[in-house]
């Protein structure tokens, strides 16, 4: 801090190895955005999809608990990688990017343009604050323990109140032949899912046990508890993922 | 990246470190391919794809299927058998220059893989969902798993191989015994065709009903994590192109 030396006497190289070191960068860059796409949509559509395709699944009790955690999977994979090995601290920010760039293509061009559901209908959710609070929390603290407490945490906390200024206005309740429903059972109902009768919808549906409001704060507590454990058993398998050995037979 | 144009013109007789021709033709060649394929399934998904025992349906698409089939087998064992064949006998005595190209080609092929995982896992098996829930299946080969299972899985299955061979043939640093890490990047999601077997029995012999998130499908994301062994490629790839780079660059 104290060296008072003019920029001009630095002369960066600026030789063909470094821009080819720049060329590499966006090689990297273009095969992780493209694969994180494609495997953690796999991964995530397969898992927690249904909850995530149709507005009608986004009740208060499965979709708050079981999305981020599922969705922190990946993010902390590539955290162990990306900020062990390289110090970058967007592991997290890179995955859950990536997942929404796959899932809104789809969504747009085969379940609207191909099959004419409404976009309305089946509007991805959000984990980017999470991921953003769990990338940051990993960068401030550089400890996978006070990331996992409190980032998982945040993670899973931070998913309901960031998703609903896109869903809350589906949840208006209307009068459809005298039953009461929401604008998301109404869509539901009104565009055709051939695979999928009423009963098939996992989400809340009360229970003799279940008090007042609790639904969504209680789903969204647990699965921070879950997202705590999911974090580290994720952080090592991305360790394991990422280590170079080589056999000799297979 | 346009920087590595600069330092060819430099040496115009010589080959260029990161051929972009070649990057953008193999990036081109899928997104040509698969908008050809989109546009296919938009018209004939609808003309002749809603009926499996009409005779249009085995018109335009199981003889799509076997044409498909074919060509993938006769392109598998051409291409692995070409970059087999044309492998490099005395590779360990190559110059550090042609080492560093040879890299770059590799992430050519690496690139090329992560598009087609993109296209395979992300797009195409998400679309899929939405085809379930626009008509109720009447063959396991539906338009929409013509094109998923038959088509884009193996596409990625033979860029994959062709990266694995390429490696393995050309490059020093994989010379000495097979990267397990590689091995997993390339064998894992290839084993998510076979998992079809699997998927389909369950579908046709126990469960009927299209739940995306049904534990019949988790054989597919089990196999969908592995494309994470590609960090491991990408820690030893960094590690062999810092060493040929580092000099210049400290």
């Amino acid at each position: 801090m104290s060296a008072q030396i003019p920029i001009s006497t630095f002369k960066p190289y600026r030789g063909e190895k470094a821009r080819l070191a720049r060329a590499y960068d966006y090689l990297i860059l273009v095969l992780a955005l493209f694969l994180f796409i494609g495997s953690f949509h796999l991964h995530f559509a397969l898992t927690v999809g249904d909850w995530d395709f149709w507005v009608d699944w986004k009740d208060r009790q499965w979709w708050p608990l079981v999305t981020p955690l599922i969705g922190i999977t990946f993010p902390a994979a590539v955290q162990a990688v990306l900020w062990d090995k390289f110090r970058l601290p967007l592991g997290a920010t890179l995955c859950v990017a990536a997942l929404l760039i796959g899932t809104w293509v789809t969504r747009v061009f085969a379940y609207h343009y191909w099959n004419y559901f409404p976009i309305n209908m089946v509007l991805p959710a959000t984990m980017i604050p999470g991921a953003l609070v769990l990338d940051t929390l990993l960068m401030l603290t550089n400890s996978l323990t006070i990331t996992s407490i409190f980032g998982g945490g945040a993670f899973a906390l931070l998913f309901y109140p960031t998703n609903w200024p896109i869903f809350g206005m589906f949840h208006q309740p209307v009068e459809v032949a005298n039953s009461q429903l929401t604008i998301a059972d109404l869509f539901g109902f009104q565009y055709i899912r051939t695979g999928m009768p009423e009963y098939l919808r996992i989400i809340e549906r009360g229970t003799l046990r279940t008090y007042g409001q609790y639904a969504t704060p209680l789903s969204a507590f647990c699965s921070a508890l879950l997202c705590s454990l999911m974090y580290p058993l994720w952080w090592h398998i991305g360790k394991w993922f990422a280590t170079t050995r080589y056999l000799s037979k297979i | 990246m346009a920087a590595t144009t600069e330092s060819v013109k430099a040496d115009a007789a010589e080959a260029p470190l990161l051929n972009q021709k070649n990057l953008w033709a193999g990036i081109s060649l899928y997104l040509v391919f698969y908008s050809f394929i989109r546009w296919y399934e938009g018209v004939y998904g609808w003309s002749a794809g809603l009926d499996s025992f009409a005779p249009e349906f085995e018109t335009y698409w199981m003889n799509m299927l076997y044409i498909e089939i074919v060509l993938e087998v006769l392109l598998f064992a051409g291409i692995n058998g070409y970059i087999w064949k044309t492998r490099d006998r005395k590779v360990m005595s190559i110059t550090p220059r042609e080492e560093l190209r040879r890299h770059f080609t590799h992430w050519t092929w690496l690139v090329c893989y992560g598009w087609a995982i993109y296209w395979g896992a992300s797009y195409f098996t998400e679309q899929d969902g939405t085809w379930h829930q626009t008509i109720v299946r009447d063959t396991d080969f539906t338009p929409s798993h013509i094109i998923e299972f038959y088509l884009s899985y193996p596409i990625y299955i033979i860029t994959g191989s062709a990266s694995f061979m390429y490696a393995k043939t050309r490059l020093p640093t994989y010379h000495e015994g097979l990267h397990l890490m590689y091995l997993i990047a390339v064998i894992g999601p290839f084993m998510i065709l076979p998992n079809v077997g699997l998927n389909e029995w369950g579908h046709t012999f126990w469960f009927m009903e299209e739940l995306f998130v049904a534990p019949l499908h988790y054989g597919f994301v089990f196999f969908g994590w592995a494309a994470l062994a590609v960090m491991g490629v990408v820690n030893t790839e960094v590690m062999a192109i810092a060493k040929l780079l580092k000099k210049d660059l400290a």
